[in-house]
């Protein structure tokens, strides 16, 4: 069993879970002012590809990361516009971002680098590992906390950020508010169409984060569809975090430690199919303990809030 | 006249979607470096051009269409069921096995097989539904979840325990099946396979019963007011779960048909490839859940794929491009232009019920 359990389990939880738990957090957002947001995937895979595409040209992380938020910016925009004023299908929509993610990232895989599957490159830089320099020097907390990349602080920090923006500030009493029930909020004078564009604006910056990490992160390559469910994950991360901060954050870290324990699994000879199955089994029993609305209720709360 | 403003301001929305994505697909063209109209005119040949690239269409469009008619009618009644890559993979697995398995005279065996596939998926499904009915398990992250776990299954049958160690052994495959089990194909040396007619049944069975019966007029209700339907006596529980059985059959319909039909044994990870799953989920939203809309929608999206195809053989452009042009399409095709909104607005938003 030791060989199961050690301090690098949690060391590389840490690391699998932050392009999910920055995903989630911008799904949060969006679910928030009534957007469910299913895109995530694709947001996702665009920033990736776009953080390497800038590390390419522009031979830097940060401008990488920069142009990266950009790009994902732009089709958030997109997105959110299409979604509120043009009032489509929200999920419509998320799914065909996931479409058009996919097919775009390959075809600009193919007619920029002209090379089919993966893009490497070994001139290319990472992301910076942090050593904290107080923390490292702690026993076991620095083992876990330290020599991560910079996003991976990042995310745990916007984590605080988000619950303080959402509990303890006036903005974020009346972002909840335009998604809770849009009508009062409208006739309490509260934009509602501003929060929903900045909720999915601050989305798509925080999927082009998780992007640049899976993509500049542990590995600095570009594979074709390389988020590999992890958007879907997010979102399942956000549903079962009921959107708030802490609760995204807590399903976030039990799909980081799943994610690194069924790789852990596979030196005992399992058959990496069944340890991959360990996060979403895991994900099932858990959701028997965080019961849903019951429908009737659901089905009341949709019938007072007009999206 | 009035009849033809509003039929004209119905088309105006797809006919916008359409110009914009051939527009989009011309920038990707261009900047591909490739002629916009040649690319064009491949992309027509290889989904249309000739009895054999039109039947490959139909071939692929099979699949997607009952795909599609299965989240239809999980739509209708209000259960968002997203888990058609799943229950697709184990109507193929099952059928497979069944069709490798089981002795007997050749059209027997693939009836078995394709019964066995329904069961599979639909059993698959109804279990996402139990958990919701019973545990109050929200069906939209079961059923996405259930997609992981059923696909990695399907996975590892075909790579260990029934894997095929007659041939190359690199491929994660189960063993061929027997020929005399084959889907007769429609047309002599033609992909497009009896399975099509299957889906074309389901359709217009699909449309009776939702249309034309009192559980169909029951899973309606279900789904456009929940309340209203409980109210008036409708029972959930028994609903939920035959509807996602259905849902989930027609899935595995399609995993089984493919299986047994054109590609002859469950090849791993090729129905994720082809994206039967989101293609027709994606179908049955663009059509509003409408069984027969949801047919043809299924068939131009994978007329699109198929056409990209063609693209990629003849000239410089990625096929790729046909995934482009039909993710802009869809992006536009829900918009509502400023007179639809308008009204839409008195009457409340009838997408929400859905989610």
């Amino acid at each position: 069993m030791e060989q199961l359990f050690d301090l690098a389990l949690f060391n590389s939880a840490l690391r699998m879970l932050t392009p999910i738990l920055l995903a989630a957090l911008g799904g949060a957002l969006c679910a928030r002012v009534g957007l469910f947001n299913v895109g995530l995937e694709g947001l996702m895979l665009i920033g990736a590809f776009s953080a390497i595409v800038g590390n390419h040209y522009f031979g830097n992380t940060g401008a990488a990361i920069a142009f990266s938020i950009g790009c994902v910016s732009l089709f958030a925009l997109l997105f959110a516009y299409l979604c509120i004023h043009l009032r489509a299908n929200v999920i419509v929509v998320g799914i065909a971002m996931n479409l058009l993610a996919a097919g775009l990232t390959t075809f600009s895989l193919r007619t920029l680098f002209n090379v089919k599957g993966a893009y490497y490159n070994k001139d290319m830089v990472g992301l910076p590992k942090w050593e904290i320099p107080l923390i490292k020097d702690i026993p076991v907390v620095g083992d876990i906390l330290s020599g991560h990349s910079p996003l991976v602080y990042l995310a745990i920090v916007l984590v605080g950020a988000m619950w303080y923006y959402f509990y303890r500030t006036i903005g974020g009493f009346r972002f909840l508010a335009a998604g809770d029930n849009p009508l009062a909020a409208r006739s309490l004078g509260i934009q509602v169409r501003r929060y929903q564009y900045g909720a999915m604006l601050a989305c798509g910056v925080l999927c082009a984060l998780a992007g640049a990490q899976l993509s500049l992160g542990q590995v600095t390559m570009f594979t074709e569809g390389m988020t590999a469910g992890r958007g879907f994950i997010a979102l399942v991360a956000t549903m079962l975090g009921q959107s708030g901060p802490l609760g995204v954050a807590a399903a976030s870290l039990l799909f980081g430690l799943m994610d690194a324990f069924s790789i852990r699994l596979q030196g005992f000879a399992m058959p990496s199919h069944f340890t991959q199955m360990v996060p979403y089994a895991v994900t099932i029993a858990a959701m028997f303990f965080f019961k849903n609305k019951e429908f009737v209720k659901d089905a009341q709360s949709s019938g007072t809030s007009s999206r | 006249m009035d009849k033809w403003k509003k039929l004209t301001a119905s088309l105006l929305g797809p006919a916008a979607a359409i110009a914009l994505g051939l527009l989009a697909g011309s920038i990707a063209i261009v900047i591909a470096g490739g002629s916009i109209l040649e690319t064009y005119a491949e992309m027509w040949k290889g989904a249309f051009g000739s009895l054999y690239f039109l039947t490959s269409t139909l071939n692929r469009a099979t699949p997607v269409i009952l795909v599609g008619l299965g989240a239809a009618v999980a739509f209708r009644s209000g259960f968002f069921n997203l888990g058609a890559q799943g229950q697709m993979a184990l109507g193929g697995l099952a059928a497979a096995l069944t069709a490798l398995y089981v002795p007997g005279p050749g059209w027997i065996v693939a009836i078995v097989s394709m019964l066995v596939g329904i069961a599979a998926g639909g059993l698959w499904s109804a279990f996402a539904g139990y958990m919701d009915a019973r545990f109050r398990m929200n069906l939209l992250i079961t059923t996405l979840l259930l997609n992981y776990i059923a696909t990695l299954f399907a996975s590892y049958m075909v790579a260990y325990p029934f894997k095929d160690k007659t041939g190359s052994a690199a491929m994660a495959q189960s063993q061929m099946i027997d020929n005399a089990i084959w889907l007769p194909k429609l047309f002599k040396g033609m992909p497009a396979h009896v399975g099509l007619l299957l889906a074309l049944v389901a359709m217009v069975a699909l449309y009776v019963y939702l249309t034309r019966t009192v559980s169909g007029y029951e899973a309606r209700m279900m789904g456009g007011n929940p309340l209203f339907a409980v109210y008036g006596g409708v029972r959930r529980t028994p609903l939920m779960l035959g509807v996602m059985f259905a849902s989930g059959g027609l899935a595995g319909l399609a995993g089984a048909g493919e299986v047994l039909g054109s590609q002859y044994r469950y090849i791993d990870n090729s129905f994720v490839a082809a994206d039967f799953a989101w293609t027709g989920i994606m179908a049955a939203l663009l059509a509003n859940a409408h069984p027969i809309g949801t047919a043809i929608a299924a068939f131009f999206l994978v007329a699109l794929q198929t056409g990209g195809m063609g693209v990629e053989m003849n000239t410089d452009v990625p096929l790729e491009i046909g995934d482009v042009i039909q993710a802009v399409l869809i992006l536009f095709i829900t918009v509502k232009f400023v007179r639809g909104f308008r009204r839409r607005r008195k009457e409340g938003d009838p997408n929400g019920a859905a989610v």
